[in-house]
């Protein structure tokens, strides 16, 4: 890895901003569940690209471990998230999450 | 020094917001090309000028740039395609680009873990459960219409991109007034980036390891639990109605 050869931690954390950002609004924006959860893994990219660039900010490996448990998280969100779809849509018919709009109370 | 970075920052974040507005559904209404495909240009080209004032000089580092701009696109369109399954296929060269982005930045493992468990596990549920939950062969195509019609519309478009806004304009704004950091400022590992994320994961972060995988068993036996169909406790009352047994004589 040569010096000035890749994007440094602020690049990236902008990066990483964006793609949170990005995913912040599809979530709050599609009114399809699997949309919205498929948002919320568009902001844990922007995270782990986030830890990353703090990990090559202070030189150490910590922030690339903790990304792997964010990975860890995220397929633990999926699969559990996931199944609550699918039990909501089953009992609607529907994945809309307007129809499950009672819940906002 | 910085502030015009600042400004700048805070430029590309509003037309980026802009051009996310102009591409997310309506109903029924397509977006208008003509104010879109500027729109994104011009996020683009504001986005590589910014990576370009932070980093020195995109040119040597032209392939990061774009991957950010593969990423970043992906993105936009997972938040804004009106199909599901398109959404999940952006969102799988969104998971790629960010993969070989952190290659790219030293963190080899992390962006193999990336491919494999996101492009490989998560996105495959995702579409299993996408084909599971959108029976599109029944039906006319007026029906079908009319119930995707939520994927269509979006909520409160302008107020979600108004609050991305802010979002994305503050954290740009900090990050560009603290001006750039020097581009990789240790030299990476000699071992290698893996052996040494193994050597930490290993010895300083060993109970996280055994957590998180005691974790990983638990959400699978509460994804269990919440999913499966709830058949009946015994077969042979819920097999026949009243008045059906004995009509089914068995040959033997």
């Amino acid at each position: 890895m040569k010096e000035g050869f890749v994007l440094n931690s602020s690049a990236l954390m902008l990066v990483g901003a964006m793609l949170f950002g990005l995913g912040v609004v599809g979530f709050l924006t599609r009114r399809n569940l699997i949309i919205m959860f498929l948002c919320t893994e568009v902001m844990f990219q922007g995270v782990l690209v986030n830890f990353v660039a703090m990990g090559q900010r202070w030189g150490n490996l910590q922030g690339q471990a903790f990304g792997l448990f964010v990975l860890v998280i995220a397929a633990v969100e999926a699969g559990l998230g996931l199944a609550i779809v699918v039990m909501l849509y089953r009992r609607r018919g529907t994945l809309d999450a307007e129809h499950w709009r009672t819940l906002r109370g | 020094m910085e502030s015009y970075l600042v400004y700048l920052a805070y430029a590309v974040a509003a037309i980026g917001s802009a051009a996310v507005y102009a591409a997310l559904p309506r109903d029924g209404v397509a977006p208008r090309k003509s104010f879109l495909v500027p729109m994104l240009g011009l996020t683009i080209g504001g986005v590589v000028v910014l990576l370009d004032k932070f980093t020195g000089d995109a040119a040597k580092t032209w392939y990061s740039v774009l991957l950010v701009v593969l990423s970043l696109g992906g993105a936009v369109r997972v938040v804004t395609h009106p199909k599901p399954v398109y959404s999940a296929l952006y969102f799988v060269m969104v998971v790629l680009s960010t993969a070989a982005l952190m290659v790219v930045c030293g963190a080899e493992f992390l962006g193999a873990a990336l491919v494999v468990v996101y492009a490989g596990a998560i996105l495959v549920t995702y579409v299993f459960v996408i084909m599971l939950a959108q029976q599109s062969h029944l039906g006319t195509e007026a029906q079908f219409s009319m119930m995707v019609d939520y994927d269509r519309s979006s909520r409160e478009p302008f107020a979600a991109v108004a609050a991305g806004f802010v979002l994305v304009a503050t954290v740009a704004g900090v990050i560009a007034g603290r001006g750039a950091s020097a581009a990789n400022p240790v030299p990476p590992p000699v071992e290698g980036n893996t052996m040494a994320l193994g050597r930490v994961l290993l010895t300083d972060f060993a109970i996280s390891v055994e957590l998180a995988g005691v974790l990983l068993m638990v959400a699978m036996i509460g994804a269990i639990a919440i999913a499966r169909r709830r058949f009946p406790k015994s077969e042979e009352t819920a097999a026949y109605q009243p008045g059906e047994i004995g009509r089914h004589v068995k040959p033997f």
